[in-house]
């Protein structure tokens, strides 16, 4: 384990260093720095395989000179599980930025971007193998810096700048709840190792354990972007390069799940009252459902897919808070189901979220946009990127048989499941959660068939779109690899399950591998097989038999014809792209539906011929949905706080003998206070 | 449940559930159409016409149209597989099925997306306002009838213990573990068939009859279609209305299914499962005839009573037992 | 009648009652005033009948009386007056609510759900029979009361009064098994003459405003 370790961090090391001394080509820079990655992320996934299936966990700690710190890293099954997800998605991300960085010779240094690349990912794998509060929180702010500088990749544009500030100054914000959950674990155990936190020498009070719980989840949950602490996440993670979005949506978002996990199930060891899984699930129920409707409206493919990010924390997080949920009535093995959904659906949110993020870049790459508006056509064009786009799609939309299906189904499992809970509360709380859940799968399937359909299907809208070309082949490699570790985990979910159940029950203590698979492992029947199973082999096998049977039918039937081409029939006129339903035009009925959560604007103003009011010469339409939160929420904050800030200007004078005066006042003070 | 079977037996039983699906969809669609026709003192059209019809269509050439893709073309193919796919997950005329390990009612639900994601996409590959707007309102009905039907199951698969479409039949069927909750099911039924009127396009929500482009929903979507690709897109479409009142028919309502799989059993199952079927055919021909189509934006009313029905179903189970 | 066991007995009074509920919705969901009507007397059809099974098997002989009363009252009578104002008045439709109709329904379902909570705990001390009706009736009192609040027209605001006064009948069967046989009586000629004035109320409504809108109240301030 300590070969591959430091074998992933000199390498990751190397690619922090080693393009800044390079000469200035930027093609050996590229290739030097993704290599490295590259070579990186392999010894992550091999150092979470051995994590997975090693033992025990597995321990090394460096003690520094600062006094409380000390370089613990801990590869226990949870740590593995998520440094596997990173290392898997960095290495397809490392993939595909060779090609993708190519587009930026010249303009930025792709020394600094490639150096700060693997310095992103250095921090992520730290983040998730760190056994120590200071270490981790070291980490924790090293990364989010990092992250900060990636999205500012493009700090010429005034709006990039801008995401950018939004996003340091969110991350901050959070970071502060985290250092406070920290200090406060610390408080009851006296020192900042995980392992003290696990085993305080007092047992801390309900109301601090309560506390710690609030703050964790808000702390965590700014990271993560649960509603409504998402409101960075749809500016910064759209404003940085494609690949770095991948793993900002993919991966980075779920280290506050990994956080969260480590706190309340290995922390806490689980001891929580009912209503703290209620609570996550209901943050969950309302990230996910408003988290879709949003990406609706959104019209800009990378924004759309960040806030699908939202979407897909609140289903990982209502998996999660069902498992809590079970936990605290004592139901162990439906526990470990659900933490086995949320999980499941971790690592494929993080495939085919960097999938789909991949194939936005290559959008952008080929057409030099991203509006939805300015796409169409370009299945044609660029046939790879939208294969490799439509099976992101399916995954997404949870349609079978892929792994999004999987995990949405798992999830749907362990809601059900709730009739066994003895509270009546809950017993209907979770079939509510499960019908919202139902109502954003349908939503993104509604979502990701605009996005797909208005961008790459009927008529290029722009000349960008009818010129575009296909990406160079690593970026295609790149999003071939993830398309197939879809497909994959969609149809033989049976392998993953019972390597993600050795991470749950490392955490809640009872294994349900045995009980989560039937007919030899063909099947995926969770806990009860009486109850419901599912096999996607199966269904896969019927679907291409079915699709044959359909093929033979046409055959049988005469299908011998050849196919006769025509244009499409537009009334009589010639078809043009301006007939085409927009991105805008085909969420209107849910807009108009759903007008109570959206509270739309809606501007039309029209210009007539002087001649007559029957004809109209011009209109202009505007729509806008209500920013809620920011209205609600955020703004009453701002002015709170810039209104604090105005009555603290007394004490500034601008004056250097003023300042010095503070000081010396506060010395005189902090001494007499020594006494 | 995974029935213990010979494989033989097995794959028999799923090719012949295959073949009852697709022979008696069209006959389904041929009886609403000759009811609605009497109630509108029409002599109508045969009960046969749908066959001659996917006959005639398979015989035609096909024109594409020149904007479209690969998606436009494969489209009734996946379509066509999973809508056979989902009706081999439903008993039909024996309780006991064989690919009842596949897949649960959520899979059921979530095949029938999987058809529906691509025909919206090939509804918006033509390029024509149409096929748009057409695929805009499937997905917004879409939208609301999939939480309701959600719902609604999760009553039913309350009663019987399992979320596994055979087991709830034969269980019910044999009237073993069912609780006797005359109102959770009564309210579960009356939501599964408002979104059974809705997810297959009938009147009060969309009308299969329309041939007016602005009104219409269905219809819209496959407006470019012809030849052999319109003929599987409209076989789908009547074996999707066939799936779907099976679903009521034998979840609701399963007794005379074939328990067992004597010859006597599996005939009889058949008979009563037509029987059934032409009986729900009926009633939604005779809904035809008595209501006009809802405005788009009214549907949302019809299908919210639809999740407040399967809600207050959920209810009840847990309230009223015993 | 070795078929009738008590629980039979239970899921038919429920079933009853259920119904009750459901047109509760219905009328919440129905925009059209005479369907409004029509399902309101629907609702005190279901009603009358629940009431006749508890009397058949309580063998309670008075609540024969109330049930038989309700049909004359509430199932022909209100109904008619009601069909007579609304064809004078010539609305026939509710437009515009305060809240939307599937907002509407959703927020009744939760109202559904309180009251079950509420009644929950007292649940278990009810008579066998009648004990999960009385959760019913208090939905049904909330859900009419909600009814008032969010409908404009002064003929739907009469029609979700009703609607309470029915879940009021309910739980007073349900409770106590009826109340005494003066008290309903008293209860009906109350429902009766309340009937009449806010009859003759949206006429004269109809009068001073041309509207039944019942916002339009505010204009009597100027």
């Amino acid at each position: 384990m300590a070969i591959l370790f430091f074998l992933m961090v000199a390498s990751y090391a190397a690619g922090l260093l080693l393009p800044l001394c390079c000469p200035a080509r930027p093609k050996i820079q590229n290739l030097v720095a993704h290599g490295s990655a590259a070579f990186g992320s392999l010894g992550g996934i091999g150092l979470g395989i051995v994590g997975l299936f090693g033992p025990d966990p597995l321990t090394m700690s460096v003690p520094s000179a600062l006094p409380l710190l000390t370089f613990a890293v801990r590869l226990d099954a949870l740590s593995s599980f998520f440094l596997l997800t990173i290392s898997l998605i960095g290495l397809a991300a490392s993939i595909y930025a060779v090609g993708y960085v190519t587009a930026w010779y010249g303009h930025i240094s792709i020394a600094l971007l490639g150096s700060l690349y693997n310095g992103f990912l250095l921090t992520m794998t730290l983040v998730t193998l760190a056994d120590d509060g200071f270490f981790f929180l070291i980490a924790w702010e090293l990364m989010s810096l990092v992250s900060y500088f990636l999205v500012v990749t493009e700090h010429e544009k005034a709006d990039v700048r801008h995401a950018g500030l939004f996003y340091l100054i969110m991350t901050h914000v959070g970071t502060a709840f985290i250092i406070l959950t920290f200090l406060l674990l610390f408080e009851g155990s006296g020192s900042f190792s995980f392992d003290a936190f696990r085993h305080p020498e007092q047992p801390l009070p309900d109301g601090i354990r309560t506390t710690v719980f609030v703050l964790a989840l808000v702390g965590f949950g700014t990271k993560a972007g649960v509603v409504p602490l998402h409101v960075w996440l749809p500016y910064a993670h759209p404003a940085a390069p494609s690949h770095i979005s991948a793993l900002m949506s993919g991966v980075m978002i779920k280290t506050a799940i990994y956080a969260l996990l480590r706190v309340y199930f290995d922390f806490f060891g689980g001891q929580f009252p009912w209503w703290w899984g209620f609570v996550v699930l209901v943050v969950g129920a309302v990230s996910a459902l408003l988290g879709v409707m949003y990406a609706l409206m959104e019209h800009d493919l990378k924004s759309l897919l960040a806030y699908h990010s939202v979407e897909n924390i609140g289903i990982i997080l209502l998996g999660i808070g069902a498992g809590m949920i079970f936990h605290s009535y004592g139901l162990d093995e439906l526990a470990v189901l659900g933490v086995i959904a949320g999980l499941y659906h971790t690592i494929n949110h993080a495939v085919f979220k960097a999938l789909l993020f991949f194939g936005a870049g290559s959008l952008l790459y080929a057409t030099h946009t991203r509006n939805m508006e300015e796409y169409g056509g370009l299945l044609r064009r660029m046939p790879w990127t939208g294969a490799c786009f439509l099976i992101g799609a399916v995954s997404i939309a949870a349609l079978p048989p892929t792994n999004g299906f999987v995990s949405e189904w798992l999830v749907f499992q362990s809601l059900f499941m709730s009739y066994q809970i003895p509270s009546l509360a809950m017993k209907l709380m979770l079939p509510i959660a499960a019908a919202m859940l139902a109502l954003t799968g349908v939503l993104a399937m509604t979502c990701f068939a605009k996005a797909f359909g208005i961008s790459f299907l009927a008529l290029p809208r722009t000349s960008h779109a009818k010129h575009a070309q296909e990406v160079p082949w690593t970026m295609r490699i790149a999003m071939g690899v993830l398309s197939a570790v879809c497909l994959a985990l969609g149809l033989a979910p049976m392998l993953a399950v019972p390597i993600i159940d050795r991470v749950a029950a490392s955490m809640i203590g009872s294994s349900i591998a045995d009980k989560m698979l039937a007919l030899d492992g063909w099947a995926l029947a969770p806990v009860n097989v009486e109850f419901s199973s599912l096999s996607t082999p199966a269904l896969g096998l019927v679907l291409a038999a079915t699709a044959a049977l359909g093929l033979g039918l046409v055959a049988c039937c005469g299908g011998t014809f050849p196919r006769r081409y025509s244009k499409t029939w537009a009334c009589g006129l010639n078809l043009t792209s301006r007939m085409e339903y927009s991105a805008a035009g085909f969420v209107q009925p849910i807009k108009r539906v759903f007008s109570t959560i959206y509270q739309p604007t809606v501007k039309l103003e029209t210009e007539f011929l002087e001649e007559s009011r029957y004809f109209a010469k011009r209109r202009r339409f505007e729509f806008h949905i209500a920013p809620v939160f920011q209205t609600y929420f955020y703004d009453p904050v701002i002015a709170f706080m810039s209104g604090l800030a105005d009555r603290m200007r007394i004490v500034q004078g601008g004056s250097l003998h003023l300042y010095l005066a503070y000081m010396f006042v506060t010395l005189v003070v902090l001494l007499l206070a020594a006494l | 449940m995974i029935p213990d079977q010979p494989i033989a037996q097995a794959i028999a039983l799923i090719l012949a559930q295959a073949v009852v699906l697709l022979c008696v969809s069209p006959a389904i669609v041929g009886l609403i159409n000759k009811v609605k026709a009497r109630l509108q003192c029409r002599q109508g059209a045969g009960i046969l016409q749908p066959y001659a019809d996917l006959k005639k269509l398979f015989r035609k050439q096909p024109v594409l149209s020149t904007t479209t893709t690969w998606i436009f073309t494969a489209t009734p193919y996946i379509v066509f597989a999973s809508t056979v796919t989902a009706g081999l997950l439903i008993p039909v005329f024996a309780s006991q099925m064989p690919l009842n390990f596949a897949g649960n009612i959520i899979a059921f639900v979530y095949l029938l997306a999987l058809g529906r994601f691509f025909l919206i996409l090939a509804g918006l590959d033509s390029g024509s306002s149409f096929g748009g707007m057409g695929s805009s309102r499937e997905a917004i009905v879409a939208s609301l009838t999939e939480p309701a039907m959600i719902m609604a199951i999760f009553a039913i698969a309350l009663t019987a213990g399992s979320t596994n479409l055979s087991t709830i039949v034969h269980r019910t069927a044999l009237l073993e573990g069912i609780a006797t909750d005359p109102s959770a099911h009564l309210m579960a039924l009356s939501a599964v068939f408002i979104v059974v009127l809705a997810e297959t396009g009938r009147v009060p929500v969309d009308n299969p009859a329309t041939h007016l482009e602005l009104t219409m929903i269905h219809e819209a979507m496959v407006l470019e279609y012809s030849g052999r690709y319109l003929a599987l897109l409209e076989w789908a479409s009547a074996i999707k209305l066939l799936v779907f009142l099976t679903l009521i028919a034998n979840v609701f309502a399963p007794w005379g299914i074939a328990t067992s799989f004597t010859p006597m059993a599996l005939s009889v199952g058949l008979a009563v499962y037509l029987i059934k079927v032409a009986g729900l055919a009926l009633l939604i021909g005779t809904i035809e005839c008595m209501f006009a189509k809802l405005r788009l934006f009214r549907v949302t009313d019809l299908l919210g009573v639809a999740f407040i029905l399967a809600l207050l179903g959920l209810l009840f189970f847990y309230m009223l037992r015993g | 009648m070795s078929w009738l066991t008590p629980h039979i007995a239970t899921q038919i009074v429920d079933f009853g009652s259920a119904m009750l509920l459901v047109t509760c919705f219905a009328i919440v969901a129905q925009r059209r005033l005479s369907a409004c009507v029509d399902l309101f007397a629907l609702q005190s059809l279901f009603l009358a009948m629940t009431a006749a099974l508890v009397a058949f098997f309580t063998d309670t002989r008075h609540i024969y009386i109330a049930a038989a009363l309700t049909v004359v009252v509430k199932v022909v009578v209100i109904p008619r007056l009601l069909k007579g104002v609304i064809e004078r008045l010539n609305v026939t439709r509710e437009l515009v609510m305060k809240v939307n109709v599937p907002a509407s329904l959703l927020i009744c379902g939760a109202l559904v759900m309180i009251a079950f909570f509420i009644t929950e705990p007292i649940m278990p001390f009810g008579h066998l029979l009648t004990r999960d009706s009385l959760a019913i009736a208090l939905a049904i009192v909330l859900i009419g009361f909600f009814t008032m609040i969010s409908r404009q027209k002064a003929v739907t605001q009469l029609i979700a009064f009703l609607m309470m006064e029915n879940g009021l009948f309910l739980g007073a069967t349900a409770a106590t098994y009826g109340m005494p046989l003066i008290v309903e009586l008293g209860v009906f000629f109350d429902v009766l003459v309340a009937a009449l004035i806010a009859g003759i109320y949206t006429n004269r409504l109809q009068d001073a405003f041309d509207s039944v809108d019942t916002t339009r109240l505010n204009e009597l301030k100027a």
